[in-house]
């Protein structure tokens, strides 16, 4: 069944990175407001961490997915954007700098039928960890002053998604 | 003059690990592998309170994310004298188990076998060949002619689109590349069957630690409770579940992972005789069946070989400051007392002191400093860690049942003891202990029904939760075997806050620099004499890094923010 037949889509809200590694966790961090609140039975709020092929099953799960990821885009940090790939070949192939090759997981995920509807929400970050810099679970200020407007966005999105029953 | 050719990054799904390898003849002849980022944990658990450890060193990585939570659990657990009720230890192993086995499959099909199967080749196939070759090798039921039949034309599809996707990296048509298509295509077929697999086995993890990726942990026990009559606990039809994916796990490792295994390494036994690297070879040992604290009883044995005498296993301690001991001479740090010295992790410092080339750069200075990981050394020596270690170790110190695995597929192979030691022998090494950890696992799960029908529900020892109860000062050393190899963390508290805390990880010692004295550690010493034929396509020399699952994930956070992949390899 494609994902465009479903009445009643089944929605992942994933954030995904690495809470250890500053910015790059900015994912989490939103998921973990999120997770706080209410939702219907088929969302499903997911902390992916770095999860890798563990997401695998939650891939082929929902229909539609809205996804939550930091990345280093040039853009100033804390610049919030909201990307809609039509096919697998518009996702980029790795956002910023944590272990999960997403498009790799949706390309498992779609070698075993599954074709999920994604919706990407970005944060341009910062600070990662990384050539001299040490891990640290805190946001730089300009990512933790988009917190909440990100986390809004994506709850947004959440219900936007599944209210249609089409795409 | 001899080609350098630059993998950066090297694992073929995650990766964050950089290779110079120098060729000349169509040889190996010299390599550095670097991790080209800082990690620096002490500097982000220094001052918090050691029962909240697990949950930050669990996020060191996607793949390995429980067994940090694990070997934390337990260093603070060693360092406060606490011991875990035999449940928690079953529930333990049971997750320990999963892991492996998903683990290990998710490396055999989706990260290794490509190196050895043919993508392209497999549509070729004829699918009534495959399949008799396929009933040949096993009973397991997906092997009609119409079933590859089908499969063959999903993935021309797929091929034809352009798409090649999670294939697109291959380095399809090489001609070290031995299997027949029919063969080609039984390995793709079952690339996708473990896909859809593995993610059913690893929601053991989610009965049992609440949530996956990521799952609980709990110093002093299991994050869960056990009452078979509630919704909300560890219940009758959750334990069901566990038993059910236990056997469907075992069942898929037993009748498509082992014989496409042996069936692929028939057609490759002259690498057996390559990518040895060291002769030295550590495991911490674990799978605790009288407790953690009686490492005799572990089904996994702890020890060290050392210049491959199979006749004689060492005893290893993870408290003695003269054992394992962390160096820095050709890594980014510095120590107080001068970068020649070793350091026990107990006495481990984390001082930054970057001292390689501004990025983007060419080459790094493998002369000088060239990575960001330690190098651990045991007694002086560079160890091999892993599944190669654990099943040498195992066999040296007499155990009946590796043994038994080691000695029928050496036999059905026809190698000799001696091809153990290459990169063919680690890649069996990792399946034959994936066929042992399946039986395990069963025994596990039976002694944890037995243990709650007698009435046995306990799984945590709380004596020791109130900071009040500890000593001002305490040290801990926890340890366990990571699917890659060796892991182990050390801990000193303070005050009842964590004053010092030091990981050495599988990768550090595989993928670590050269030590003071110019000894190679693992990665590097296997690539020395692997064959590379065509220096742009160097198929041969990911055999050879692959055959070590590296996971530099663990070892060094990845980044790469510019997408650069495998298949972006420059000969200079």
């Amino acid at each position: 069944m494609t994902a465009a037949a479903v009445a009643s889509p089944r929605v992942l809200v994933l954030g995904v990175g690495n809470l250890l590694m500053r910015d790059e966790g900015i994912g989490i961090h939103v998921v973990r407001e999120l997770e706080r609140e209410e939702w219907p039975e088929r969302v499903t709020v997911l902390d992916g961490g770095t999860g890798g092929f563990h997401l695998l099953s939650y891939l082929c799960e929902h229909e539609r997915i809205v996804m939550v990821d930091a990345t280093m885009d040039g853009e100033p940090p804390g610049t919030i954007r909201v990307l809609r790939p039509r096919s697998l070949t518009d996702m980029p192939r790795t956002l910023s700098a944590h272990d999960i090759g997403l498009r790799d997981l949706l390309e498992s995920a779609a070698l075993l039928g599954a074709k999920p509807e994604v919706v990407l929400v970005t944060v341009s970050v910062a600070e990662i960890s990384g050539e001299g810099v040490p891990l640290s679970t805190e946001l730089s200020p300009r990512v933790l002053r988009v917190l909440p407007e990100a986390a809004a966005l994506v709850r947004g999105l959440a219900r936007e998604v599944g209210r249609q029953a089409s795409a | 003059m001899a080609n350098r050719i630059v993998v950066d990054p090297i694992t073929r799904i995650e990766g964050h690990l950089r290779l110079e390898v120098e060729v000349k003849d169509g040889k190996i002849v010299d390599a550095y592998s670097s991790g080209t980022m800082v990690r620096g944990f002490e500097l982000i658990l220094k001052g918090r309170d050691p029962r909240d450890a697990w949950a930050f060193t669990e996020r060191a990585c996607g793949v390995c994310t429980t067994v940090h939570a694990l070997a934390s659990v337990r260093t603070v657990e060693d360092a406060l004298g606490i011991t875990v009720p035999p449940n928690a230890e079953l529930v333990r192993n049971l997750m320990f188990c999963a892991q492996y086995m998903q683990d290990h499959v998710v490396h055999f099909y989706h990260l290794h076998a490509l190196d050895w199967v043919d993508v392209v080749s497999a549509l070729k196939a004829d699918p009534k060949k495959t399949s008799e070759i396929a009933q040949s090798i096993s009973n397991w039921p997906k092997s009609s002619p119409g079933y590859f039949s089908d499969l063959q034309k999903r993935l021309t599809a797929f091929v034809e689109s352009g798409q090649l996707g999670i294939f697109a990296n291959g380095y399809w048509g090489h001609s070290a590349y031995k299997l027949p298509a029919e063969v080609n295509l039984i390995g793709v077929a079952h690339y996708l069957e473990a896909l859809e697999w593995q993610k059913e086995v690893v929601k053991i993890h989610t009965i049992f630690g609440g949530k996956n990726p990521h799952p609980n942990y709990l110093v002093g026990g299991a994050a869960c409770s056990i009452n078979i009559d509630d919704a909300n606990a560890l219940n009758a039809e959750r334990l069901a579940k566990v038993g059910s994916l236990l056997e469907i796990a075992a069942e898929f490792i037993e009748k498509v992972y082992i014989p496409d295994l042996m069936a692929v390494a028939s057609f490759y036994k002259d690498w057996g005789a390559i990518g040895g690297g060291l002769s030295n070879y550590l495991a911490y040992g674990d799978l605790p069946t009288h407790g953690y604290g009686d490492p005799e009883h572990f089904k996994f044995p702890r020890g060290v070989i050392l210049g491959r005498d199979l006749s004689k296993v060492h005893p290893v301690d993870g408290k003695n400051d003269a054992e394992i001991q962390e160096f820095i001479s050709r890594s980014w740090y510095e120590y107080g007392s001068g970068d020649g010295d070793g350091k026990h992790p107990w006495k481990g410092e984390t001082k930054l002191k970057y001292t390689g080339p501004k990025p983007p750069y060419d080459h790094l200075d493998v002369d000088k400093k060239y990575s960001w990981l330690k190098t651990p050394r045991w007694k002086g020596n560079a160890m091999e860690v892993g599944p190669l270690s654990r099943m040498l170790v195992a066999y040296a110190s007499g155990r009946e049942e590796v043994k038994e695995v080691v000695g029928a597929a050496l036999k059905q192979l026809d190698v000799p003891v001696t091809a153990l030691f290459s990169t063919l022998g680690r890649t069996a090494a990792r399946g034959l202990e994936t066929k042992l950890v399946a039986g395990w696992s069963k025994e596990f799960y039976s002694q944890l029904l037995a243990n709650i029908k007698n009435g046995d529900t306990r799984l945590w020892a709380g004596e020791k939760w109130a900071p009040e109860t500890w000593p001002a000062e305490a040290k801990g050393v926890g340890m366990t075997e990571a699917p890659r190899g060796a892991l182990a963390h050390w801990i000193v508290i303070k005050d009842r806050k964590i004053e010092n805390y030091q990981l050495v990880v599988p990768s550090t010692w595989n993928a670590s620099p050269r030590d003071p004295k110019g000894q190679m550690s693992a990665y590097e010493s296997a690539l020395i004499g692997t064959p590379v034929a065509n220096p742009e396509v160097p198929l041969e020399l990911l055999r050879t890094i692959h055959s070590f699952d590296p996971c530099l994930a663990c070892a060094v956070h990845l980044y790469d923010e510019k997408g650069r992949y495998l298949n972006q390899v420059q000969v200079l």
